[in-house]
């Protein structure tokens, strides 16, 4: 019942963050210098060709009541028509998040799978040559921008080493593209490498906080060896903190996704949105942001729930 | 054969520094079934030789010498052979039950660990003998309480898990690093029975660190006394405690306060009250769990005059204390200061009569900003209440009160943390009396103190008190230190006053079972009348 009560308030609280996002994002798009009419219609467009179009858009008439129909819209699931695709924004949505989805949940997973064991092995191996070799490559990985990274990768292992294919896959369908999983690779390990880099510090830092404990000295006093020690006590308190991470990390996981599908031409979201940018498509801009937006409450909200669930102080609230 | 026997240990830990020995030419030993007190002041290197007997050093430090468990050597053995012993032969019990248990595994689970550790016993079999293990060390429901979280768990409870960890294996030798200094003197007397009780049932040798004289009094045969890293007198505990040779144990003990039993009340003051609490409660939170944290509380104190606030953790003393300050309003009920409502005045009028209180906290090193210098520290309240003063003035204000409070002058530009824990506690109470105030709280202001520096410290104030005048609301856990320096005396429990009065004849002659029972359970730092107290409880 108590855990009832917490989700439907989280869940009440992430729809409000939502809302509040709607309002930036409409406030964003009406602070555009020239409104939406001088993108789509060029700089060559007479007075009376914007005043036709913001008309027939409903763009003439007060903020407040076009927020209220975007609101209204966006509760029957209608983002808008694409400007420039002469399609609905929520079926270009529909089409291409699956893909993008497909593309970071694997980022993610990769990502944490590598960083969590490096990390505590850091930790454990604190001020020794693995620890500083691990350290370096860290900085490195994350500080060489994403583009440059995929880049170098393309060069190194579909030029010289013809390992892997330098596209991602092209089909349209989930099923087509997870049929080719060797063309996911290289997307995914560019989309990996920061969240390796950050996560690995994470998990380096709590293991050596939570190594230095207390209740890992009462352990040792009774016997546990360094295995039990790291694994059975060390590892869970540790990961905590890490996953309370993750739910801010979604839309850095989609900022990258920009640019990991511009460079292996892949059309998710990224791309989508990419293409929006360029030709001003509003509505299409909108979409996405809005989705994003979602993804990362849903993600945090995900993250507090997971939270709950490992530590228990957190539900008694004395964490 | 000696269970634990320690030979020449020297342990040096290296820092950034350079090397900083700890522990020099050390040796004791504890025979199976007695109780060896190692006693000292905080930096007396006690802990880092229990440590070491359990080979449980940090990273840092090297040891040198003969460190041998029933026989096993510890120093330079390996993590693995050390893991055997832990545990089985030796285990230990720590001070911060709140932090010794890991926070999210259910303590039934810790503690079959440690079974499985050592013995290959099914797992069932390892929870069963877990909720036996809570049973002997008189937890409760031990059944449901094997999957409780620590959190869930009082201080008390907490450590009586730490204990069965302890016990599990049944080992020749305990080591306990101030087991109860973190808990109240009554859940401190049972912890302690608990311990001589399990120790003398299974003939197991204990090495009881301490720096609590009665504690030693209470439980230990014999007494190894260190100072700065080395032993310098050690023996039968009546002894070392009643006829002490060496000339620190001597200063030791006699800076340690003492529960009297026989004393006069001081005459009572007339004038009016500077504060008033009048039947105050206290709410913290909301809905089902909200706490009631004060309750119909009514606490005066008169010009000039200390008032002990005293109780065990949890029976709203440090609340009282913060609504005096006007820091947590109250629920219900008045608090008046130097006459004046609180809850009417506002704005100016409050602060001004705010500044007419000064606070002094427990620890030192948490209530003073690392990034000022001692001088800024005790400026600090002069900068926001008296803005008008001349810098010159203020200077000479401040340089006025650190004498005051005997600190040096050279001392005014150094940061707060290359000061000792005394300097610092010094350096608290003359920003508390730099305004002047009429009134001083002092919330447990000696308790992360060695008694030595606590006596030096409680003079300092009992001395500015008699010259300035101010009065006085101590709040403290030590009925000791309470008797000796409160003419009037508050019992609080469970949010509530239970009884107050003037300090002799409320300790001597208390009229409510509770009181009772919060004396008798202070162990005196006298061998011999500590074990008729405690057969006098028992009976």
């Amino acid at each position: 019942m108590d855990t009832l009560l917490y989700l439907g308030r989280r869940i009440l609280q992430a729809l409000a963050v939502i809302l509040i996002v709607t309002v930036v994002v409409f406030c964003l798009l009406h602070a555009l210098p020239g409104g939406p009419a001088r993108g789509i219609l060029g700089p060559q467009a007479t007075p009376q060709q914007i005043t036709a179009f913001n008309h027939e858009q409903g763009l003439d008439r007060s903020l407040p009541v076009q927020y209220a129909y975007y609101l209204g819209d966006l509760v029957r699931g209608d983002l808008g028509t694409s400007y420039t695709l002469n399609e609905a924004v929520s079926r270009l949505i529909e089409q291409r998040l699956p893909k993008t989805l497909v593309l970071t949940v694997l980022s993610a997973l990769v990502g944490l799978l590598l960083a969590v064991p490096l990390g505590m092995w850091q930790a454990v191996r604190r001020n020794k040559p693995t620890d500083y070799v691990i350290t370096t490559l860290s900085f490195v990985a994350y500080s060489t921008p994403v583009y440059f990274l995929g880049l170098l990768l393309i060069l190194l292992f579909t030029q010289t080493l013809r390992w892997f294919p330098s596209q991602a896959p092209q089909g349209d369908t989930l099923a087509q593209v997870l049929a080719d999983p060797a063309g996911l690779v290289l997307p995914v390990v560019t989309g990996a490498a920061s969240m390796v880099a950050v996560f690995s510090r994470y998990m380096r830092a709590a293991t050596l906080e939570n190594l230095s404990e207390d209740y890992v000295r009462t352990a040792r006093a009774g016997g546990a060896s360094q295995y039990t020690v790291l694994f059975r006590h060390v590892f869970r308190n540790s990961l905590t903190p890490v996953v309370a991470m993750l739910g801010y990390y979604v839309p850095v996981l989609f900022g990258g996704a920009l640019v990991v599908e511009q460079l292996f031409n892949y059309p998710g979201m990224g791309l989508l949105f990419w293409s929006a940018a360029q030709a001003s498509d509003y509505p299409v801009l909108l979409g996405c942001v809005l989705v994003i937006s979602v993804a990362t409450v849903v993600g945090t909200l995900l993250a507090d729930v997971v939270q709950r669930v490992v530590d228990p102080r957190v539900k008694e609230g004395r964490a | 054969m000696n269970i634990l026997e320690i030979a020449d240990l020297g342990v040096t830990f290296s820092t950034e520094t350079g090397d900083v020995p700890a522990v020099r030419g050390v040796s004791l030993h504890v025979r199976p079934g007695e109780t060896l007190a190692l006693v000292g002041e905080s930096g007396s290197g006690k802990s880092t030789v229990a440590l070491a007997a359990m080979g449980l050093l940090p990273g840092s430090a090297r040891a040198s010498g003969r460190v041998t468990v029933n026989g096993t050597e510890v120093v330079g053995a390996s993590e693995s052979s050390l893991a055997r012993l832990r545990g089985r032969t030796a285990s230990m019990v720590f001070q911060e039950p709140a932090t010794a248990l890991d926070p999210l595994t259910r303590v039934g689970a810790q503690i079959a660990e440690v079974i499985r550790n050592h013995r290959p016993v099914p797992r069932a079999e390892a929870a069963r003998e877990a909720v036996e293990l809570l049973r002997r060390v008189g937890i409760p429901e031990p059944e449901r309480r094997a999957s409780a979280f620590p959190f869930q768990l009082s201080g008390g409870q907490r450590q009586r898990v730490v204990i069965a960890m302890a016990i599990a294996n049944s080992p020749g030798l305990l080591i306990a690093d101030e087991p109860t200094t973190a808990l109240d003197v009554t859940v401190q007397a049972e912890i302690l029975d608990l311990l001589r009780r399990l120790a003398a049932d299974s003939g197991t040798g204990v090495l009881l660190v301490t720096h609590n004289m009665g504690v030693v009094a209470d439980f230990a045969d014999r007494v190894a006394v260190m100072l700065r890293g080395e032993v310098v007198e050690t023996g039968p505990v009546e002894e070392v405690l009643l006829r002490p040779t060496h000339e620190y144990t001597q200063r030791l003990l006699a800076a340690v306060p003492r529960l009297r039993f026989s004393g006069e009340d001081s005459a009572p003051v007339e004038a009016a009250p500077v504060v008033e609490l009048r039947d105050v409660a206290v709410q913290f939170g909301r809905g089902p769990r909200a706490v009631r944290a004060l309750d119909g509380v009514s606490i005066e104190v008169r010009p000039g005059e200390t008032v002990g606030l005293v109780g065990e953790s949890g029976s709203g003393k440090s609340t009282a204390a913060r609504v005096a300050l006007g820091l947590v309003p109250p629920g219900s009920g008045t608090v008046s200061l130097f006459g004046t409502d609180l809850s009417r005045s506002r704005g100016r009028a409050r602060r001004a009569l705010l500044s007419g209180v000064g606070v002094v906290l427990q620890d030192p090193v948490a209530s003073l900003d690392a990034r000022m210098s001692v001088a800024e520290c005790v400026a600090e309240p002069l900068r926001v209440h008296r803005r008008g003063m001349p810098a010159a003035e203020r200077r000479n204000r401040v340089a006025e009160t650190l004498e005051l409070v005997r600190l040096p002058r050279e001392l005014a530009g150094r940061g707060p943390r290359e000061l000792s824990g005394g300097q610092r506690q010094r350096v608290s109470l003359a920003r508390a009396l730099v305004l002047e105030p009429r009134l001083l709280v002092a919330d447990e202001p000696t308790s992360a103190l060695d008694v030595s520096v606590q006596r030096t410290v409680l003079e300092v104030i009992a001395e500015l008190q008699r010259e300035l005048g101010f009065a006085c609301l101590f709040v403290s856990h030590d009925l000791a230190v309470v008797q000796e320096f409160a003419q009037r005396v508050v019992v609080m429990r469970a949010g509530r006053v239970e009884e107050q009065g003037p300090t002799m004849s409320t300790l001597l002659r208390p009229e409510t079972e509770y009181t009772r029972r919060l004396i008798a359970a202070v162990p005196v730092p006298d061998p011999v009348e500590q074990r008729k107290r405690r057969t006098g409880v028992t009976a």
